[in-house]
């Protein structure tokens, strides 16, 4: 829809200040496709130099960025080559400097790294990470959460359509869970203590869901306070992964 | 406008994919045997004396608006063949989303095709139907069909293929585009067939069905027109009409019907592609 490629069944979007799918708003947008299938009876270079056309970038300017872009992506050696010769990867890293041609202030990828190995992967994370620094918003749409984790400042996760989760990525993984090995009782007083909060007995421990560090001080004190003795107390990390998980299925953050 | 950058892609992509070269070979190979028959036809022709006065000037006629029939027909078919995939066939494959997530109007996309394909077509009938005339003029000593209004009959008929293929495929993927295209442009050169017997036996019904159908799809009814422009007049046009021409070319508001016909199909391509979810 941000690239006017659905049409919005109600409502209005507005992209960088322009009405969706306008010419404005594309124009400032760049996109890597999830198929990324292009002609392949093209060269890469040629390829970059259709979308430079389409995407107004000036004559004389036109051939340098399509060499540095090339360079960018690691495909300086095959730039008159046909992409009906290149590997997945390739095809992808091309799109990926396909994508960046009309020096966007808007970039989508979707699932830019499918198709790539791990050290290709790691460029493409340096890549999207410079283009934030330039100022660029790249919008990431992956299935990799690792992926997410180490390049997004902001994550959405989307469940049949809908947001059911959306902000900052440390925000949203502020939320920690700790483990608690203690005597008979400690389920029983971390209950009264924290009333609704998630609370599992797992082998003898117990995990317990808390917001933030003062309430893990609280529940210890109050665990001791009836009585149990407490023997360990740790923080058990939170990943992206446990958080679309747990949001996933029960529908909480 | 990005007209121009989509034409000039879709006529370097037929280049680049071999089509135009693998139409030209086969063309060619054409030519040559169609040379050949000429020649051999034309020196029998000479050894065969008497006749009624006009038949060597009717039967080189003959020859060459035969010869442009089956022009005109591979020239179709490679119209619709191009252009039946052209739309919805690419954003199936994906390879239209990045191109149209540019700043580039889908109307641009659609006329852009129709614009290549076209001139593809023109130098195609351009070049064919030329080299077809200078072969019969240099065997027979003939000029016939030496005007620009019969090539340029055949190529709107070709455009009239496009403009249904292009429709078409603003939301049918390639197979049943196609046979549905197919059997249209069938069905018009049935109509024809129709048509003229029943002019022959004067039967309003059969006469008005090939009507229907030259309305329907006009590719029928601009060659007749293009075959009349070719043909000579008197004996020899009699000659040529047959299975090649009409005996009664259309009058001249099929072509009027024939310009409506392509702006309904491209404007149906425009507005349903403009309107079509990627």
């Amino acid at each position: 829809m941000i690239l006017g490629l659905t049409y919005p069944t109600a409502g209005e979007i507005e992209v960088l200040g322009q009405p969706v799918g306008s010419l404005a708003a594309r124009a400032q947008v760049g996109f890597l496709p999830e198929t990324f299938r292009f002609h392949d009876w093209l060269t890469a270079s040629e390829l970059l130099h259709f979308h430079a056309r389409l995407a107004r970038v000036p004559a004389d300017i036109r051939a340098e960025r399509v060499r540095e872009l090339l360079a960018l992506v690691g495909l300086s050696d095959r730039v008159g080559d046909r992409l009906s010769t290149f590997s997945k990867g390739m095809m992808q890293r091309v799109g990926l400097a396909q994508a960046l041609v009309g020096e966007p202030r808007l970039v989508i990828l979707d699932e830019p790294t499918s198709a790539l190995d791990p050290i290709g992967r790691r460029d493409v994370r340096d890549r999207i990470r410079e283009l934030g620094e330039q100022g660029v918003t790249v919008f990431l749409n992956s299935h990799l959460l690792s992926e997410v984790e180490q390049v997004c400042d902001r994550v959405a996760i989307i469940d049949h359509g809908a947001i059911v989760a959306e902000g900052k990525l440390d925000t949203l993984l502020s939320a920690q869970e700790i483990e608690i090995r203690a005597g008979d009782g400690a389920e029983a007083a971390a209950r009264q203590a924290l009333g609704d909060a998630e609370i599992r007995a797992l082998n003898g421990r117990l995990r317990v869901r808390v917001a933030n560090d003062d309430e893990t001080a609280i529940l210890v004190q109050r665990i001791v306070e009836a009585g149990v003795p407490v023997y360990d107390v740790r923080q058990v990390g939170d990943s992206l992964e446990d958080l679309f998980v747990r949001v996933a299925e029960r529908g909480d953050v | 406008m990005s007209t121009h950058l989509i034409a000039f892609f879709t006529l370097r992509e037929a280049l680049r994919r071999r089509v135009v070269l693998a139409a030209a070979l086969l063309t060619f190979g054409y030519l040559v045997l169609y040379g050949v028959g000429v020649w051999f036809g034309y020196r029998d022709l000479q050894d065969t004396p008497g006749g009624p006065p006009g038949l060597t000037e009717g039967v080189v006629n003959l020859m060459l608006v035969g010869g442009l029939w089956s022009l005109n027909f591979i020239a179709s078919v490679l119209a619709v063949f191009l252009s039946v995939g052209a739309l919805a066939g690419e954003v199936d494959q994906g390879t239209l989303h990045a191109i149209a997530a540019r700043p580039v109007r889908r109307s641009e996309i659609v006329l852009g095709k129709f614009v290549g394909f076209t001139l593809m077509l023109a130098v195609f009938i351009g070049v064919s139907a030329g080299l077809m005339i200078l072969i019969v003029a240099v065997i027979t000593g003939q000029i016939v069909g030496a005007s620009w209004s019969g090539p340029l009959l055949m190529l709107l008929a070709s455009m009239l293929l496009i403009g249904l293929a292009l429709a078409g495929s603003s939301r049918l993927s390639p197979l049943p585009n196609g046979v549905i295209v197919f059997t249209l442009y069938s069905t018009a050169l049935i109509g024809g067939v129709i048509e003229q017997i029943g002019d022959v036996l004067e039967s309003a019904v059969m006469f008005n069905i090939g009507i229907f159908s030259s309305v329907l799809v006009p590719t029928r009814a601009i060659w007749d027109m293009a075959s009349a422009q070719l043909a000579a007049g008197g004996f020899a046009g009699e000659l040529s009409a047959g299975p090649f021409g009409a005996s009664n070319p259309p009058s001249g508001w099929m072509l009027l019907i024939a310009f409506l016909h392509l702006a309904l199909t491209l404007g149906f391509a425009l507005r349903a592609f403009e309107r079509r979810d990627f």
